[in-house]
């Protein structure tokens, strides 16, 4: 046997796409016909290259041919869509806001109620908050929250309703929106 | 004939050209408004263009997403397209480089190489020397051979795995695969001759791993039983 089974190894791809010179071509030959095991590998490499050759392999989905002429028929400007991870994501982010629109619906009905109950409004310029609001003390914008609103940055200050309207802030559309005033009796 | 063989003979030679020579009288028509005729010539790419997309990105929906924008483009640019490599060729480059967009974008910003990865020069060692008789072309109607298939090649890492398609898959010449790559024949060889061996061992039917991959063909045999 003229080469050993590591040359064999080294060479068998290239045997495989014909770029061996004649001599090691000869070589290999030589050891294929005495080593079953370096056969086998070549036929095993063999198969493999035969397999993924085949159409069928990483063929396109079933409905890629149709998709595809849906949107060679459709205006230049149509075909443009968003892909499908993007959806995805999209659709992800809208489930996520759920549960924290719903937190946030539930602060506002948990703690408004309380802090109307203990100072009603009598302004009917007012939105339906009362008791203590916060503002931040970083003061970057002139907003009122609630205390819990997740929208309140930096440290808070406490004021009466009143107190924040007087001094130019605004209701924080997230927390407090526009809630009109409660009716009186 | 050893696999690939055929690819350099003058028989196979000539059937390129006459496709060539098909493929660019399409190209002029199209360009000339017959835009119907864009579906014949790229019919016998749009694997091509999957596969070197589903390697890519291994995913099969993103896979699909950039396979039908790659022949969207390909169209929107086909004047662009000049006829010094083969129109599939062309069509497999603009697919890598929209694959490369994809992936910078899914990871925020991080590049990819294709020439990343350290080709490993040293002999691969191969794990398991059963002996395959010849798969039949039957097997390949079962969608989990199929998926096999697909699942052993997503285990090579990427540098592997792009050679082996281009040449293996797609049949690619190996100079036109170190062209696309951009990198030497001899490292298209190198890359080759690991991604060949790696999957024989992973499809072998008497190398399982843990039950999940190998072929497993009830035919096969052990050359020493």
């Amino acid at each position: 046997m003229g080469i050993t089974c590591q040359e064999v190894w080294r060479d068998i791809s290239d045997y495989v796409d014909d770029e061996l010179d004649p001599k090691q071509r000869a070589a290999l030959e030589e050891h294929f016909a005495e080593c079953r095991h370096c056969a086998a590998v070549l036929e095993g490499t063999r198969n493999v290259i035969r397999l993924y050759r085949d159409e069928r392999v990483l063929a396109p989905p079933e409905g890629f041919h149709d998709r595809l002429l849906d949107r060679l028929n459709q205006r230049p400007e149509e075909r443009v869509r968003p892909s499908r991870r993007a959806v995805l994501a999209w659709a992800l982010t809208a489930a996520a806001a759920v549960p924290f629109g719903f937190a946030l619906f539930s602060a506002k009905r948990i703690i408004l109620p309380r802090l109307e109950h203990q100072s009603p409004s009598g302004s009917p310029d007012l939105p339906a908050v009362s008791g203590l609001v916060a503002v931040s003390q970083d003061g970057h914008n002139k907003v009122f929250h609630i205390p819990s609103c997740p929208y309140l940055h930096g440290k808070p200050k406490f004021l009466s309703l009143e107190e924040a309207v007087r001094e130019g802030y605004k209701p924080c559309p997230i927390c407090i929106g526009k809630r009109q005033p409660e009716k009186k009796g | 004939m050893p696999v690939g063989a055929a690819t350099n003979s003058v028989e196979d030679s000539t059937r390129n050209d006459q496709i060539r020579a098909t493929e660019e009288a399409l190209i002029s028509r199209i360009l000339e408004g017959e835009r119907d005729l864009f579906l014949t010539l790229i019919q016998p790419y749009q694997r091509t263009v999957y596969a070197t997309l589903v390697s890519m990105l291994r995913n099969k929906e993103d896979a699909e997403d950039v396979a039908q924008d790659v022949l969207l483009k390909a169209l929107a640019r086909l004047h662009q397209f000049r006829r010094e490599s083969a129109f599939g060729t062309w069509l497999i480059q603009i697919a890598i480089n929209e694959a490369r967009m994809r992936r910078r974008k899914l990871r925020h910003g991080r590049m990819f190489s294709l020439t990343n990865g350290t080709d490993d020069d040293g002999v691969y060692i191969p794990k398991d020397f059963a002996d395959w008789r010849e798969i039949p072309s039957e097997a390949l109607e079962r969608s989990e051979i199929r998926e096999t298939l697909a699942k052993a090649l997503t285990l090579l890492e990427e540098h592997y795995r792009l050679a082996f398609i281009l040449r293996d898959v797609n049949e690619l010449s190996i100079t036109e695969t170190a062209n696309i790559l951009g990198i030497t024949r001899g490292a298209v060889k190198t890359r080759l001759r690991r991604a060949r061996l790696i999957l024989r061992d992973i499809l072998s039917p008497g190398f399982q791993q843990g039950g999940q991959v190998a072929l497993a063909f009830k035919e096969a045999r052990n050359p020493w039983e």
